[in-house]
């Protein structure tokens, strides 16, 4: 068993986990596992699948805002870049090829 | 660091993810455990929506992704028909 736990692939240990709390949350949620929740806490969870994924979903939106904020820009090295470049296509441009 | 519009932008998203996130946990995780008759609940629409309104944007947006790409390859196959 432990063996195979070595050679699981990235995908299969996702899917594994997925399986083991989506079972978890579905014995829960039915009532399955014949526990008497107080009704609060029924209420919470049965939208958790739902809140997680709003959850993941505004990490990745926070992160990718917060990178774009912070990104260090060099404005100078971006200028000499386009003169760099406007330079090579009069060069090419006189050499006779068309853009 | 970004300038001008990159920051706005950024921090933008940041704020929007934020609120997003702290109204969802208020509306699924801090209302049950609070009073029915508190007057915050008017705040809030009836938990069903909870699961439906991001249901309907998931959805939302896959239909986006999906006829944004059907664009993409139709444009792409008529430019190869044109150099044919």
């Amino acid at each position: 068993m432990t063996l195979r736990l070595v050679t699981m692939t990235k995908l299969a240990q996702w899917l594994w986990a997925l399986a083991l709390l989506g079972s978890a949350w579905a014995a829960l949620t039915m009532g399955a596992l014949g526990l008497e929740l107080p009704s609060s806490c029924q209420e919470v969870l049965w939208p958790l699948p739902a809140y997680l994924l709003v959850s993941a979903g505004c990490y990745a939106l926070g992160t990718v805002g917060y990178r774009v904020a912070t990104f260090h820009d060099c404005e100078d090295a971006a200028r000499e870049l386009q003169s760099q470049i406007q330079e090579a296509r009069a060069d090419l441009a006189r050499r006779g090829m068309r853009f | 660091m970004a300038t001008g519009t990159d920051q706005v932008v950024g921090l933008g998203l940041v704020a929007v993810s934020l609120v997003i996130f702290t109204y969802y946990t208020a509306w699924v995780i801090l209302l049950p455990f609070i009073d029915s008759q508190h007057v915050i609940h008017k705040y809030f629409l009836p938990r069903a929506y909870a699961v439906a309104v991001p249901l309907a944007a998931g959805l939302l947006l896959l239909l986006f992704v999906g006829v944004f790409i059907i664009y993409v390859l139709l444009k792409n196959q008529k430019v190869t028909k044109k150099t044919q």
